[in-house]
């Protein structure tokens, strides 16, 4: 109740303060990003290998300036991908910015748990075809939530910090023969009262803002309610490392990316039913699950030849794991190297190779993909 | 993990205390845009040229990366006052 009412007081503060403000400025921009790819599978399992192209996504990005503090944007994604065409919207929500330090975001947003999910996802900004194992929808990462969020940023004695806590619906846990004892993110609907707390402090120690490390957290009642899940709890938190350097004598810019995510959610035992209806139970104690990548890449900025200019080296490592007694049990690991081209700032064909092996959900994998993908910032 | 835990909390200590001065204060203050133009774009993305948009764009993507990339409000106001500049 008392965090319904602090975001209640948020609210009526925006909306107080922005009545008063006369628009002095009003912009429309339709941005956003696409991808299409070939991609080449070499795996274990024999039905699943084959090559094929994919028709990729489309996102496009509404971005809507109503003064000069008062924002909207939204992203939607279209995707064709086995067979199947997905809308799905990324995000939709206000920002409104209350002073120099601080901004009030309302509605959908992608959550600011680690960087990957907030900054580095879209395909023209992310320097693999593919996600870290466990970054992308419904994995260990949380994703997007709805509810209302403070961030902002400020200089403190020639360092920088940035911030941003949120509250929003959270997430739900799955209980059911496939998913017992995961958690699933962006939903629209709250499944409970509780509501998820959450936040990010980033500290950027050097003057050239090239090191950044952060935490982050979020805390939550994940059960349905009225039913003996309801008082599950969920304790998530990652840390992340950004270090990004022009150095002179590799003749050009180093970006060090990496991130580590732990969730971990009460012990319970699941009534799950099989194909047949048959219930069992399905004890699940220490339900812990991890995800990290590191990943490092280089672009010859400083080279005279202009195709080399535009080449970027990638490589990057990943892994997951979840409870060897959930149903989605996983132990991956991946490695993949790439090498980018530059078409413009914001366009490139990314020419990847992808080592994933361990236990999947399914099974042993040992997959092996070659990918080609053409990415554009829109 | 705990022997971890201890190095990076005496670390990150370690470098706040480097990191933070007076000198460096105001060295931060008295950056020009362009420079933080290019350390700060560059920490996600390709840095674009002030050519890529027009004024009125940039006006919409300067509070769009103000609240995505968490800018603080100097940042923000020097590198969107030199991309128009340069534009």
């Amino acid at each position: 109740m008392k965090k319904l009412l602090v975001l209640l007081a948020i609210i009526v503060s925006v909306g107080t303060t922005y009545g008063q403000e006369k628009s002095k400025e009003s912009r429309f921009m339709v941005r956003g990003y696409g991808s299409a790819s070939y991609i080449s599978l070499d795996s274990a399992d024999e039905h699943d290998s084959g090559s094929s192209f994919n028709m990729g996504t489309f996102a496009p990005i509404f971005l809507f300036k109503a003064s000069d503090k008062l924002m909207f944007e939204a992203e939607l994604e279209f995707e064709y991908e086995h067979g199947e065409f997905e809308i799905m919207l990324e995000y939709a929500n206000l920002s409104y910015i209350l002073n120099d330090y601080m901004t009030v975001r309302a509605g959908k947003f992608i959550l600011p748990f680690g960087t990957f999910g907030e900054r580095l996802h879209p395909s023209w900004i992310n320097k693999l075809a593919s996600m870290p194992l466990g970054f992308g929808h419904g994995a260990v990462s949380p994703s997007s939530g709805v509810g209302a969020e403070v961030r902002g940023a400020f200089d403190f004695k020639g360092s920088k910090i940035n911030y941003a806590l949120y509250a929003t619906n959270g997430p739900k846990l799955k209980t059911d023969a496939h998913g017992a004892g995961m958690l699933e993110f962006g939903l629209t609907d709250d499944n409970n009262k509780n509501k998820a707390i959450g936040g990010r402090l980033g500290y950027l120690p050097f003057s050239d803002s090239s090191l950044e490390l952060g935490f982050s957290f979020m805390n939550a009642t994940v059960g349905d309610a009225h039913t003996d899940y309801e008082d599950t709890k969920a304790n998530l938190f990652a840390y992340d490392l950004s270090y990004v350097k022009k150095i002179n004598p590799l003749g050009g810019v180093i970006d060090i990316k990496a991130q580590y995510n732990q969730s971990t959610v009460d012990d319970r035992t699941y009534e799950i039913h099989d194909e047949n209806d048959v219930p069992s139970d399905l004890v699940i104690n220490d339900n812990k699950s991890t995800a990290y990548y590191a990943q490092l890449s280089y672009k010859p900025t400083m080279s005279n030849n202009d195709f080399i200019k535009n080449l970027e080296f990638v490589g990057r490592m990943s892994k997951v794991e979840t409870p060897d007694a959930s149903p989605e049990t996983s132990d991956l690991e991946s490695t993949t190297f790439g090498i980018n081209y530059w078409l413009s700032w914001r366009s490139a064909i990314k020419v990847n190779y992808q080592l994933i092996d361990g236990i999947g959900g399914h099974g042993a994998v040992d997959d092996k993909v070659f990918t080609i993908q053409w990415v554009i910032g829109l | 993990m705990k022997a971890f835990k201890f190095i990076a909390i005496v670390g990150l200590i370690a470098t706040v205390g480097i990191s933070c001065s007076t000198e460096r204060a105001t060295a931060v203050q008295n950056k020009a845009g362009v420079q933080l133009w290019g350390e700060n774009c560059v920490r996600c993305h390709n840095t674009p040229s002030p050519a890529s948009f027009n004024d009125a764009d940039w006006s919409t993507i300067e509070m769009h990366m103000k609240v995505r990339a968490n800018l603080t409000a100097t940042e923000s106001q020097k590198i969107f006052e030199f991309i128009r500049s340069a534009n």
